[in-house]
């Protein structure tokens, strides 16, 4: 393929990525996205040597004052589209800058216009990484990075012949179809290699940059995610509208357990305890803060304050909770102790879990919690003392029709022990009712005894109210409780992968001495989702979202830290040596990040303007004296103000050597003279304090530079009188 | 030979006369490089003319003297037009100005009008008679001499007249060494007229352009006005140097440099020559109780001013 073409064809491709990019970060309406994605396609279609047939020209046709127009009217709709319709920067820029690339695409003469485009896929592709936390960016900045790295080194290759590139394209074309301009076997790979190690090198400055979270470009705070079933109030039925949905919520990992039984993980989330026949409700909307035991670390106990006897198991989990509307922290039943970045934890008296604001983003925390079973005497006995405020709490039932009592008598009739009853009607629900998400709700005024008496079909809540319902009509103390039933182990990732259609209801029952313990009167077909072999598929690319959200979206300091010590850990002693001193490195940086963060944090609006622009006088100083730098190493002339710079920097260390030993230099006598006192005042030093005045002198005001021989000299002689004053101090 | 040795050569020369005076006839070299004219200011009998009349026999050129007095007339320095009968029209006879070297011994003891027409030609390096103009040779240096003001029967030199010369240089009594060996000496001839010349008119013009060529760094330009701006700003001082000062201390500096060896200035030149430059350049203020024409103390002053003034580094 001749260069000149491919240079085209690389430049089109670096804007589709970027653009594709945009697309796929649902920034543009699709309107838009269609127009530009025609344009695109004809252009690359064109580019590639298809003709179309209405011809180029028809295309070149179109006038550069026709284009001016069109520009001033994007320009005058991104205002509009500022201040009315988007009213944000970022989606109004995102538009514009869509239309700009589609306007530009259709008028790729020069080769000012190419270097215009590159600029708008850049400004694109970091819009695209600005709107988007997605692993599906993977890809995309791959291409771009690989697109990129072709179009530059083709845009400096056929640069060199722009003259011909204007003036007879067709004739060289032809020319160019020749093997040896080309573009050969050698020169594409080397190209892709070159892109291969620009990545690298991306990822390595990735991972081992320490890391400021600027939150500049983010969007501005996002909606969560809708959840139902965790509010102050639950209808009945809520939970069946988002029994389909496929959105994930959150993600468990089980550091210590294997997949190998744990087919299954409540999540607990609310539990509830008063009940008016349509919907439940907290009777207590109390909450305490739980204490804090330093580095984000909360002690959690159970409500209740008496701790079960029951035999029990730990299970720990790190849970990724997506950002949702509710502040509900979820745990499996029931934690002990939680850590994450949070300033306050909060608990209700039934054991649910709050933030003290709802997220934002993205949370992560660890919960050990403990599950508690039922005790053997409990399991047992005929009787139990309940309480009385227990009896008082967990036995109202709301006015309900006798028939649900009667049932509930009628089920239990042969049970003789608590356990036995709440047996019977756990398996009563089990058997007899049908699993169905095809419910109407909203129709019925008592939904409760229409799923129990008549229809017999239901799902979840229906089961758990239910079960509830009975159980307290029979006199034994129960709850709802509402949270996700985690089902979806993802075998790459080693986490269950919980979402929206996870929502579960179930039950609690109290036991005097084991406490609450879990019942699911739900069937399992109900619980365990059908899995085609198309899921395992599914899963790959779920845990690869994964591992992209932990090891590149919430990538942290603290992970790099991780990273270093492990290059410690697996190394010899030279690696050993070299991570410890890239570690304190690192430590003092962090900690400096870190008060810059929090001072960030608490200054006021003034100070930061003040410190934003005097960082940006000091950036405009630097490239001031980086370019005078750079303008200095022009003609011989400047070398020697530059050696001139050298040597009086030298001398001055000179003056410092001699004034530490308490000969100083006045600022009205002349270097000359100053040699002279030296000479009288201390005669060892004399010779060097003579050499480098000499060479000062010449070099300072000669106007001509010195060699490097004399000035490698002037060093020396510094070097020994340094020297020379050290020694002459300690004698002194 | 090079303009070193060249001028080492000149100041053996001139050594061989005056004794124990080194610095003194570097200097009066240094005003030679520099195309300037020389103020010797002393007491009678330290060797004023001595000094520039070796100095005129070092070099291959003409000297002429003029011994000024309270009735010499101008044109018994510049020359007359007299009445030629054989050519029948007026015929220009120069005077003693018309010499390379002139020594105008004893300035001060001459009219203020016989005095300006010698300062005429020593600025314009020429003179005009009878709306004519006559150029005078190249080099053209002219050595006063005087005596301190205090002495009788002294009409002395206006600032402006002052400010004319390049340098003002005092001798000063020599050691009893050398004191001494200026009398061990054999009295017979005139020890002047023993110096052979060392240097051709043309290489004192090539020395003296060579000094143009001379590199004086900006810093040591700001430097070198600094001193001047100084004198202005001196409260001791009720007449700071002119911009011919400055001119004369810039030009001095680099005729140093080349006399010291070398193609660049160094702070050192401007500071070591800023007394003998400027103290006659700058008036004393009366109203610190000192008398307006005191040598001693201007240096002083001035001395004190250039010990102010930070050396660029």
């Amino acid at each position: 393929m001749p260069f000149e073409q491919a240079f085209k064809l690389s430049s089109l491709l670096l804007a589709t990525t970027a653009f594709s990019g945009l697309v796929l970060a649902h920034s543009i309406p699709a309107w838009l996205a269609t127009i530009t994605g025609v344009i695109l396609t004809i252009t690359l279609l064109q580019t590639w040597g298809f003709t179309f047939p209405w011809s180029i020209s028809r295309q070149s046709a179109v006038s550069s004052n026709l284009r001016n127009l069109l520009l001033i009217a994007a320009f005058a709709l991104f205002l509009i589209d500022l201040a009315v319709i988007s009213r944000e920067l970022l989606p109004a820029g995102i538009h514009f800058l869509v239309v700009l690339l589609a306007i530009k695409l259709t008028a790729l003469h020069q080769r000012r216009d190419f270097r215009h485009l590159y600029a708008l896929s850049l400004m694109a592709i970091l819009a695209a990484a600005a709107l988007t936390t997605e692993a599906w960016y993977i890809p995309i900045f791959l291409l771009y990075l690989l697109a990129a790295v072709w179009t530059l080194l083709l845009y400096h290759l056929t640069s060199d012949d722009a003259p011909q590139l204007g003036e007879t394209p067709s004739h060289n074309r032809r020319d160019q179809s020749g093997h040896s301009v080309g573009i050969t076997n050698r020169f594409f790979w080397l190209t892709n290699g070159m892109a291969v190690v620009t990545f690298g090198l991306t990822l390595a400055i990735f991972f081992l940059l320490p890391r400021i979270g600027a939150g500049m470009l983010q969007k501005s705070r996002g909606e969560g995610l809708r959840t139902t079933g965790f509010s102050e109030r639950v209808d009945l039925g809520m939970i069946g509208s988002v029994k389909q949905d496929p959105q994930v919520v959150m993600r468990v990992e089980l550091p210590e357990r294997s997949a190998e039984g744990t087919e299954r993980l409540y999540l607990r989330g609310v539990a509830y305890d008063r009940y008016n026949g349509r919907s439940w409700s907290a009777s207590s909307a109390r909450r305490r803060n739980l204490g804090s035991f330093g580095d984000g670390a909360f002690l959690v106990r159970a409500g209740g304050g008496r701790v079960p006897q029951g035999p029990s198991a730990a299970i720990q989990q790190d849970i990724l909770l997506e950002a949702l509307d509710t502040s509900v922290l979820f745990a499996a039943p029931f934690a002990e102790y939680l850590s994450g970045d949070f300033p306050g934890v909060q608990a209700d008296g039934m054991a649910a879990l709050y933030l003290t604001f709802p997220t934002a983003s993205r949370v992560r925390y660890s919960v050990t919690s403990r599950l508690y079973e039922i005790t053997a005497g409990e399991r047992s006995a005929s009787t139990l003392d309940y309480s009385h405020s227990v009896l008082e709490r967990y036995l109202a039932l709301p006015e309900l029709s006798d028939k649900v009592a009667a049932l509930s008598q009628h089920v239990v009739r042969d049970s003789a022990t608590p356990f036995a009853r709440i047996t019977a009607i756990h398996q009563h629900l089990l058997r007899n009712y049908q699993y169905s998400l095809d419910v109407e709700t909203t129709t019925s005024l008592h939904p409760l005894e229409d799923f129990l008496l008549d229809r017999k079909t239901g799902y979840c809540e229906h089961y758990a109210t239910a079960m509830v319902v009975m159980l307290r009509a029979v006199g034994i103390p129960a709850r709802l409780v509402t949270g996700f039933l985690a089902t979806e182990w993802n075998e790459f990732g080693g986490y269950f992968t919980v979402r929206q259609r996870d929502a579960h209801a179930w039950v609690e029952v109290y036991f005097p001495q084991s406490g609450w313990i879990t019942f699911d009167p739900t069937p399992a077909t109900g619980l365990l989702p059908s899995r085609s072999s198309w899921d395992v598929l599914f899963r790959a690319g779920e845990s690869l979202r994964l591992y992209w959200d932990r090891f590149f979206i919430r990538y942290s300091t603290r992970d790099q830290l991780a990273v270093i010590y492990g290059i410690r850990d697996g190394g010899d002693a030279i690696r050993d040596r070299f991570s410890q001193w890239v570690s304190a490195v690192h430590r003092t940086m962090t900690q400096t990040v870190a008060a810059l963060q929090q001072s960030a944090h608490t200054a006021t609006a003034g100070v930061m303007v003040a410190a934003v622009i005097s960082a940006g006088l000091g950036f405009l100083a630097l490239a001031v004296l980086m370019w005078k730098h750079v303008w200095l190493k022009g003609s011989p002339l400047r070398l020697a103000q530059r050696q001139q710079l050298r040597i009086t920097r030298l001398y001055r260390h000179m003056l410092q050597a001699t004034a530490r030993n308490g000969l100083v230099k006045s600022p009205a006598v002349t270097p000359t003279e100053f040699a002279r006192l030296v000479a009288k005042k201390w005669t060892a030093a004399e010779m060097a304090v003579a050499e480098v005045t000499e060479l000062y002198c010449r070099g300072r005001f000669s106007g001509t530079a010195l060699t490097a021989g004399e000035l490698v000299r002037a060093e020396h002689q510094i070097r020994a009188l340094q020297q020379l004053s050290r020694t002459a101090r300690l004698e002194g | 030979m090079n303009s070193t040795q060249t001028i080492r050569a000149i100041q053996g020369n001139i050594g061989r006369v005056i004794k124990g005076k080194a610095l003194t006839i570097e200097m009066a070299v240094v005003c030679l490089l520099a195309r300037g004219h020389l103020l010797l200011e002393d007491v009678p009998g330290v060797g004023k003319t001595t000094l520039a009349h070796s100095l005129a026999r070092s070099l291959a050129c003409s000297f002429k003297r003029i011994q000024f007095t309270s009735d010499l007339l101008p044109s018994d320095i510049v020359g007359v037009s007299i009445f030629n009968r054989q050519k029948q029209g007026f015929e220009f006879m120069p005077g003693p100005i018309f010499a390379n070297i002139v020594l105008a011994d004893e300035i001060n003891r001459t009219t203020p009008k016989t005095q300006s027409s010698l300062l005429e030609a020593m600025s314009e390096a020429q003179v005009s008679v009878d709306n004519q103009t006559h150029p005078l040779q190249q080099p053209f240096m002219v050595i006063a001499t005087q005596n301190p003001a205090e002495y009788h029967g002294t009409f002395p030199l206006p600032e402006s007249q002052l400010d004319r010369f390049l340098m003002r240089l005092r001798l000063g009594y020599p050691s009893p060494e050398e004191e001494r060996k200026v009398l061990e000496r054999p009295q017979a001839l005139h020890p002047a007229e023993a110096l052979d010349a060392v240097l051709s008119v043309e290489e004192v013009l090539a020395l003296q352009r060579r000094v143009d060529e001379i590199h004086m760094d900006e810093s040591l330009t700001d430097y070198l006005l600094a001193i001047v701006q100084a004198t202005r700003q001196s409260e001791l001082l009720s007449l700071g140097v002119s911009t011919r000062g400055a001119l004369a201390l810039s030009k001095t500096a680099k005729a140093l440099a080349c006399a010291r060896g070398r193609d660049y200035c160094l702070p050192d030149d401007i500071k070591e020559l800023s007394p003998i430059v400027l103290s006659h350049r700058v008036m004393l203020n009366r109203a610190h109780g000192m008398r307006a024409h005191s040598f001693e103390q201007a240096e002083r002053i001035i001395l004190d001013i250039v010990d102010m003034v930070p050396v660029p580094v």
